[in-house]
């Protein structure tokens, strides 16, 4: 699904050049579950940015479905976006003045689907995740938890099949944390492909597969049978 | 996205900064309002002109005896020199003309009325029959002088409206006699009320036939000599053949002034209509300054909504898609402003309509289309520079930030 070859990031931060990413080569199947760990300033959030179309590569060459990303404009990235890839966030990042079904809806909306295909869409989505009580509350008014399920109800809103989760239980405790990846691994479990950022190693282990990420590089690459 | 879906986030960003929303509103209010009173109150004092002039009758040539000019050191009071009164054959010369339609001589004094033990100081007007038709007056009960020879009088009159009610009550005036100094004149007509017209109340005159007035008064002399011109274009014409027949009749002397009410109220219109737009103007920059609010409005809400900006890209927004937001947002508060404003104006409209009846104010159709435009035109042109900073906002550095 994912083929990455010889990824460079370099970041100008004041007059130096800082290489976030050195030369990645990386293949991900579909339906995989994969984790990304690694220490602070290792490249592990630029590559998960740079897998999401958030950031472009300075070079190298990025193939998502066979297809080339790697020159698209942005307004075809956002398109990709749009109808590939789900994002969850460490901070949940909800619109604070809509509701947890308007939070959920966003993505259609912006895609432009017609309302009552979007009604329907979105009570299966509630349902599925287990917030068709707590619909009409703002972020303000729900749990951290809650919080995170909405992020993913939203990104599961499109059904991409590429989800990307920054640190998703970095902002909540390791109860609440431990069931949010439950609901990540249902999604994987209906055939998605997850990656999930994370810098716990016990969120991280979860994972089939496990990249370690070190100065830029991808240090290790580890997968285990069972899972 | 689709243009109800951009609508409904429009106003949901609206519904959620209510202070914020409200606060341009009242700034975009406030300009448009002005825009509205401001060229209403122009536009009521032109048409006030407008129709004073108007009530004088149109096409209307007026000549006075004596000529305004300014010469070396004033001979005419020097040489104790006055001006060769204008006469009743003077005027009935004047139909000479092809271009005039209609004289009516004047001569006015001032005479005590009286009805039995009633009596009333009152402006006594003498003139021919035409005059009615010259200055455009109405009738509310009866008929006007008779037309007949000039020089012979009958001994009728038609009052004002006041001075028949107060007179007669509510008693019916109509055939009845009243005395002007030594003379009688049965009441043949009651004016209709017209009110004030550029210093003269028509509503507390009587009119009487041009002979009688000269006999009371005792003078040959005309006050006035009031010509109506076939048409407006034949005013000029009008103009220049009265000159010429009463040269010729005063001796080569240039001794009358004609004025033609015609380049005065042109004048005055065009002066008016400049103002209007003057002080319109002057008050669509305060719509400028609330386009300024806009902005400045806008770039906070980029700078606090960056997040959701970053957000809105990440979930598959293009830049065109953040700015449209933008733009609606800015077009729903102009439209919101303009509305408002709208109804403020309006509003003061009545409110001076009241205060100052007679004078028709209302706030010209430009204005009323120009001020919502501009309304709109500056909030979305004050939008611009911060759309276009919202859909250039890189997502991964807008969603870093906490």
């Amino acid at each position: 699904m994912i083929r990455l070859s010889g990824i460079e990031r370099v970041d100008r931060d004041g007059g130096e050049e800082v290489h976030a990413l050195r030369g990645v080569d990386l293949a991900i199947g579909r339906a995989e579950y994969l984790s990304i760990m690694g220490p602070s300033g290792s490249g592990k959030s630029t590559l998960l940015n740079v897998l999401g179309l958030l950031d472009r590569p300075s070079a190298g060459r990025y193939l998502l479905d066979g297809r080339d990303v790697t020159g698209l404009g942005d307004d075809e990235l956002a398109r990709v976006r749009r109808e590939t890839i789900g994002f969850v966030f460490q901070f949940f990042h909800l619109v604070p003045r809509l509701s947890a079904a308007q939070n959920v809806e966003l993505p259609m909306v912006l895609a432009g689907i017609a309302a009552e295909e979007r009604q329907r869409r979105l009570a299966r989505l509630l349902a599925d995740y287990g917030l068709a009580e707590r619909a009409g509350h703002r972020p303000d008014q729900l749990s951290g938890g809650q919080c995170q399920r909405v992020a993913i109800a939203r990104a599961m809103a499109m059904a991409p099949r590429l989800i990307l989760a920054d640190e998703p239980t970095g902002n909540l405790d390791r109860h609440t944390g431990q069931e949010v990846m439950k609901v990540l691994e249902r999604v994987h479990h209906d055939g998605g492909t997850v990656i999930v950022v994370t810098h716990d190693p016990e969120i991280g282990a979860r994972a089939q597969r496990r990249i370690r990420m070190v100065d830029g590089e991808i240090a290790e690459d580890r997968r285990s049978d069972g899972g | 996205m689709r243009f109800a879906d951009l609508l409904r986030f429009a106003w949901q960003v609206l519904d959620g900064n209510r202070s914020r929303t409200a606060l341009i509103l009242l700034a975009m209010g406030i300009g448009v309002a002005a825009v509205v009173a401001v060229s209403a109150i122009g536009e009521g004092a032109r048409l006030y002109v407008v129709n004073q002039f108007g009530s004088l009758g149109t096409n209307l040539v007026i000549i006075l005896p004596g000529r305004s000019e300014t010469t070396g050191a004033m001979p005419g009071v020097l040489l104790g020199k006055t001006p060769r009164d204008l006469t009743l054959d003077d005027a009935l010369a004047l139909k000479r003309s092809p271009a005039v339609l209609r004289v009516a001589p004047l001569v006015v004094g001032a005479g005590d009325v009286r009805v039995g033990s009633r009596s009333r100081e009152s402006s006594v007007l003498g003139t021919t029959a035409e005059f009615i038709q010259v200055r455009q007056m109405d009738l509310a009960q009866g008929l006007f002088l008779p037309s007949g020879d000039p020089r012979h009088g009958q001994p009728v009159c038609v009052v004002g409206a006041t001075v028949a009610a107060e007179l007669f009550g509510a008693r019916p005036a109509l055939g009845e006699w009243l005395r002007i100094g030594d003379r009688r004149f049965r009441i043949v007509g009651v004016l209709a009320r017209q009110g004030q017209s550029l210093g003269f109340n028509t509503d507390e005159i009587v009119v009487i036939p041009l002979a009688a007035a000269q006999a009371l008064f005792n003078t040959e002399a005309l006050f006035r000599v009031l010509v109506e011109a076939k048409s407006r274009e034949q005013i000029v014409p009008a103009r220049e053949d009265l000159e010429e027949i009463l040269r010729l009749r005063h001796e080569g002397e240039r001794d009358v002034t004609v004025i033609s009410q015609d380049a005065v109220l042109a004048t005055f219109d065009r002066i008016l209509r400049t103002l209007t737009l003057v002080v319109g103007g002057i008050a669509a920059i305060s719509l400028a300054v609330a386009g300024i609010l806009v902005m400045n409005v806008m770039l906070i809400a980029v700078t606090q909504r960056r997040r959701e900006i970053g957000l809105l890209k990440a979930l598959g927004a293009t830049g065109a898609t953040i700015r449209a937001a933008f733009f609606t947002e800015a077009v729903l508060l102009a439209l919101g402003g303009a509305a408002c404003g709208l109804a403020a104006g309006r509003l003061g409209q009545l409110a001076l309509g009241q205060a100052l009846p007679g004078v028709p104010f209302a706030a010209p159709w430009w204005a009323l289309l120009a001020a919502p435009l501009t309304a709109i035109l500056t909030a979305v042109l004050f939008t611009v520079l911060p759309a276009r900073r919202a859909a250039a906002l890189d997502p991964v550095a807008a969603l870093s930030k906490r």
